[in-house]
């Protein structure tokens, strides 16, 4: 059954007090959680999906998963990591991820955003364009 | 070989050297052809996004948490979780000349089975309309073929005309007579070399139609030779929601090209009542508000924004609407029909009463107006016609009177007589449109009395005597009325002339 509006308000509004300065805080995050066990809501299991759902795409705003398909080093993963904080303007972790699928190059995914450099992602591209 | 080798490295160059970046999401929840999708934080409102497979949709409620996405095509292989891209661009259709003959769905795709359509051009669906400044009034005609139309209700190349009324009335006939007629006018026009000439051409839109009378309008279109001037655009009514409530837009987006590029088009919106019914539903699912008879809040604008794309444009072309609206048990004082009504530039209303008198075409001359009126009329219909509506409407007011079998003096009579042979000669079969010149030459011969002495019960039948006497037999008068579009006095003796000698002929 989807949520209900009270508890995606519910949940936008825990959210929003997980954050600092626009990071998600682990301790707030505790906070929200055992104040929840205390006090269920109505549909807890919807606001606690829905909560779920907004973290996690917060913290993929701040880390950028590299999927490889050949040897990646800590340099290059260093220097990918501070041109997208450059981009973003914000700080942005790395995290390698092996994928033979995409036979040369990376895809690089931070937050909703993917850059694909991969040669998989170009066949694929021209299998499109035909 | 080597040319298959070096197709495939253009191809491969063309690609740009650089990283592709997209914006995703993932698929919440599939249901009534909606998808809910988590992510894409930087789609816009009307963009095309692409779903796993072939299928595309376009984002129409952007909210807090997630993104609805209605979906054009198959939505059978969707599941949750499945990874949804923006495309950066606006749902665009294939336009141009390549069209023409063709039978596509809401978005350009050929389903007739003639092959790809060849267009070296797209339009997006959703528009803005052009503004002031760039149009010019309306002052050329759109000839139905149809008498009644033509002389009472005359429409105007860049006019947006209403056609309503209720079921089975005979509303689809007219718009068809009038492609069938508007091809006939190419095919003329075109063989006749004039430089000044400029073809009509028509975009047929089929809205929540069955697939049957589709087929049926397919094959009547061809039986005449219009298919060649016309594009059907079909989103039947076993195509989803979303499908329909792109068609019209995506069909306006074809005729847009017509008119941008110094031609005139025609489309016809059959029918609207079921587009505003698809649109309906789509906002229903995608949990909108909804407001007086479930419709949307936004659903005048879901009209008004397609309906003012047709216009004519200075140093242009033209774009005409005929939109169709169904009325139930004839209220057009309903939802949809007033929201039409009030944005179009008048409405043709077709009666239940008088289709079933006989009097087919069933237009309710009283409740019938062109808001264009007889500017947009040739000089020899407006010389014709001019005061056939007035002699109409005084027919209607004492035919009431004559109800009650009241004794009437011999004006009132003759009056009334005149009434019922006008009722009688605007009877006209279906897919039978008529050349202007003939309709002229009719209501010549109506406005002179030729017709006073033939009872009024076999009018139709010498109406069409004379019609087949001055095809066969004037057709150098039809002609002159043709080309010249205006009598004067030698046309005018000629006439006589012509009509004294069907008179001596005419048994009746």
């Amino acid at each position: 059954m989807p949520a209900s509006r009270s508890a995606q308000t519910l949940a936008r509004h825990l959210f929003q007090l997980s954050l600092v300065e626009g990071q998600v805080s682990a301790d707030l995050v505790a906070a929200v959680l055992a104040y929840l066990r205390q006090h269920p809501p109505r549909q807890p299991v919807a606001v606690l999906k829905q909560y779920r759902r907004l973290i996690a795409r917060q913290l993929a705003r701040y880390e950028a998963r590299v999927e490889h398909a050949g040897a990646i080093d800590a340099a290059i993963l260093g220097a990918i990591g501070t041109a997208l904080a450059r981009k973003y303007r914000r700080p942005i972790t790395t995290a390698a991820r092996p994928n033979p699928a995409l036979i040369a190059g990376l895809r690089i995914r931070v937050g909703d955003d993917l850059y694909d450099t991969s040669i998989a992602g170009r066949l694929a591209t021209l299998a499109a364009l035909a | 070989m080597s040319t298959v080798i070096e197709q495939i490295e253009q191809q491969i160059a063309q690609l740009s050297a650089g990283t592709i970046k997209k914006n995703t999401g993932k698929i919440l929840s599939v249901a009534d052809g909606v998808a809910k999708v988590d992510g894409l934080s930087e789609v816009m409102y009307n963009e095309m996004v692409q779903f796993p497979g072939d299928a595309i949709g376009i984002a129409l409620n952007l909210e807090a948490d997630e993104v609805g996405c209605v979906i054009l095509g198959d939505p059978s292989h969707l599941k949750e979780g499945d990874e949804v891209f923006t495309t950066g661009k606006l749902l665009s259709v294939p336009v141009g000349k390549s069209l023409l003959g063709r039978v596509v769905d809401a978005l350009g795709r050929p389903v007739d089975g003639k092959g790809p359509v060849d267009a070296k051009e797209f339009y997006p669906v959703e528009r803005i309309a052009p503004g002031i400044i760039l149009r010019k009034g309306v002052s050329q005609p759109v000839l139905t073929g149809i008498m009644a139309i033509d002389s009472m209700i005359p429409i105007g190349r860049g006019q947006r005309e209403l056609i309503i009324g209720d079921r089975s009335t005979g509303k689809s006939t007219i718009v068809i007579d009038t492609i069938i007629n508007q091809a006939r006018i190419n095919r003329q026009g075109l063989a006749s070399k004039d430089p000044g000439f400029r073809p009509l051409y028509s975009i047929y839109v089929a809205i929540g139609q069955k697939n049957s009378n589709i087929a049926r309008t397919i094959a009547a279109l061809e039986a005449a030779g219009a298919m060649e001037y016309t594009i059907l655009v079909a989103a039947p009514a076993a195509d989803n929601p979303a499908n329909q409530y792109i068609a019209p837009y995506a069909g306006a987006a074809m005729g847009e090209w017509f008119m941008e590029n110094g031609m005139d088009a025609l489309i016809v919106y059959d029918d609207l009542s079921k587009h505003a019914v698809a649109y309906r539903q789509i906002s229903l699912i995608l949990k909108r508000p909804s407001g007086r008879e479930a419709y949307p809040g936004d659903v005048f604008y879901l009209h008004s924004r397609l309906l003012e794309r047709a216009a004519r444009l200075a140093n242009k072309g033209s774009l005409t609407a005929l939109p169709i609206i169904e009325t139930l048990a004839g209220d057009v004082s309903a939802y949809i029909p007033t929201n039409v009504i009030s944005i179009t530039d008048g409405q043709i209303y077709l009666e239940t009463d008088l289709f079933n008198q006989g009097i087919r075409p069933a237009v309710s001359v009283g409740l019938s107006v062109s808001r264009v009126g007889s500017t947009a009329q040739l000089k020899l219909t407006k010389q014709v016609a001019g005061k056939i509506k007035g002699e109409l409407a005084q027919f209607r007011e004492l035919a009431a009177f004559a109800q009650f079998g009241s004794d009437l003096d011999a004006r009132t009579r003759a009056q009334l007589d005149r009434g019922s042979r006008i009722v009688e000669l605007f009877k006209q079969p279906a897919f039978n449109p008529l050349p202007i010149e003939l309709q002229a030459a009719v209501l010549w011969a109506m406005q002179n009395n030729y017709f006073d002495p033939i009872e009024v019960p076999k009018i139709v039948a010498a109406a069409d005597h004379l019609k087949e006497f001055l095809q066969t037999r004037k057709p150098a008068l039809l002609d002159a009325l043709r080309q010249k579009a205006a009598l004067d006095d030698t046309l005018n003796m000629e006439l006589k002339k012509a009509l004294d000698e069907w008179k001596a002929a005419y048994a009746g």
